[in-house]
């Protein structure tokens, strides 16, 4: 058991023990835009009213996100590119890498616009406003919803797609007939994170 | 049916010179395979110029897919060349050397690095000393069905050829050794060094180099169901991860 073994494992963990849930989380918390304004800011400001929020973030949060991407951007180039081979599951095997890099850009983008700016520029705290308005602004607003629409399909992409590969690397599916079954469920998991995701987003549109 | 084949040949004259492309152009016979029509190239070495070349040469042992030296990149895809049939195939043919292995000429390559993944899995039944074991244990029928699959694997090298996680510059020990190392850690014998060839997998080059991109399971001739392999693999370096955390 060496570390190059350890932290592909560790990598494969983290992607759905907390990324993953954490995004289930996010996206569960954005359907309350459909409430408005003032529930919304509630609900999401009422996370951060206990004392332990931000070491909670930093270390369910911040440190695995950052170990998953640090070492996936790795992960991405160590392999051959073999277009003549095509099948289906080698199209999932660069889809999940090129969602992985596209999200990890998305992120950066994202924690600096919800998170990071508001917060030196004072403002942190009105989170539904910051992002109807900047849905809203007729120069950016198309580059912005855009921008969310592709980040969040790469981010729901990736993590369905990483439960079916996740089946497989622990060895929880096992024969050709249970990897059929977990395919179709991470299949209904994008789906519905998707369809979530988007009704979402549909608030402030 | 066109009287004629195309073959579109990528060559290198020595292990270390660059490869170029020749053609070639043979006359077509029904129900020929790749093999046969390189030995037509060879009984008049003349590529489509009219030049004469040295003759194409190529590896190749039982012709009937069973050992897997004729493997080779047929029209872009890992096929062994006795058993892909010229009338089923798409016109000009491009025959190409595997890409993951040194070439040592033309279609021949060095394909040791399978058999060393197979000596460091240690894919073999241990027996100590001379002395008279007595009969071995009784498998049972499912074991059987199991293993005989597993067992028809003739490490030609389709699986890593097609492997996108396997490259010239990684040691990954591929899909074919991680399914024979499943083989015999099943076996009754076999089973006592277990744990020695999980420590092998649990190195780099290991179950851990794989990335889910399921070619081989795709292009195996003989079918093997590799990517079952590679997840009971998993599952049992899954339980070695615990055992070695809570139990060493």
């Amino acid at each position: 058991m060496d570390s190059h073994f350890l932290l592909r494992r560790i990598h494969s963990l983290t992607g759905v023990v907390p990324v993953g849930l954490f995004l289930v989380y996010h996206l569960y918390l954005q359907l309350y835009l459909h409430y408005g304004a003032e529930i919304y800011n509630n609900e999401v400001n009422s996370f951060y009213d206990s004392p332990l929020a931000t070491w909670a973030l930093v270390i369910v949060v911040y440190i695995p996100l950052l170990f998953h991407s640090l070492l996936g951007v790795l992960l991405v180039f160590e392999n051959k590119v073999q277009p003549s081979y095509t099948y289906f599951s080698h199209l999932l095997y660069w889809l999940q890498r090129i969602s992985g890099i596209g999200v990890l850009l998305f992120i950066i983008a994202h924690v600096w616009n919800a998170k990071l700016g508001p917060w030196i520029a004072g403002t942190w705290g009105t989170h539904f406003e910051h992002l109807s308005s900047g849905f809203a602004d007729p120069e950016t607003g198309m580059l912005t919803k855009t921008v969310y629409l592709l980040g969040v399909l790469g981010a729901v992409f990736h993590f369905a797609n990483g439960l079916n590969t996740f089946c497989m690397t622990w060895g929880i599916a096992l024969t050709p007939t249970s990897q059929k079954r977990v395919r179709s469920f991470s299949f209904l998991v994008f789906i519905i994170l998707t369809a979530s995701a988007f009704y979402a987003l549909a608030a402030i549109w | 049916m066109s009287d004629t084949v195309t073959f579109k040949i990528k060559r290198q004259n020595t292990a270390e010179s660059s490869p170029y492309w020749e053609n070639f152009v043979i006359p077509y016979i029904p129900n020929s395979n790749v093999i046969s029509c390189l030995m037509d190239i060879r009984t008049k070495p003349e590529n489509s110029k009219g030049e004469k070349v040295a003759p194409v040469v190529w590896d190749s042992n039982c012709l009937e897919e069973v050992c897997g030296s004729c493997t080779m990149v047929i029209n872009g895809k890992v096929h062994q060349a006795c058993s892909a049939l010229i009338d089923k195939l798409e016109k000009p043919i491009t025959l190409e050397p595997m890409s993951k292995f040194p070439v040592i000429r033309d279609l021949i390559v060095d394909r040791s690095r399978m058999f060393e993944a197979l000596k460091k899995v240690q894919a073999w039944v241990t027996a100590d000393g001379y002395h008279d074991l007595g009969p071995g244990d009784r498998e049972s029928q499912s074991i059987q069905e199991v293993a005989y699959k597993l067992s028809e694997c003739m490490t030609c090298g389709c699986c890593v050829e097609a492997c996108p996680q396997y490259t010239q510059k990684n040691n990954f020990l591929g899909a074919a050794a991680i399914s024979q190392a499943r083989l015999f850690n099943m076996h009754h014998t076999g089973k006592n060094i277990t744990d020695q060839r999980l420590d092998t997998l649990m190195q780099e080059g290991g179950i851990s180099d794989c990335g889910n991109a399921q070619n081989c399971v795709e292009v195996c001739p003989k079918s093997i169901p590799l990517t079952e392999s590679i997840a009971e693999i998993g599952r049992q370096v899954s339980g070695k991860i615990w055992r070695n955390i809570f139990k060493a």
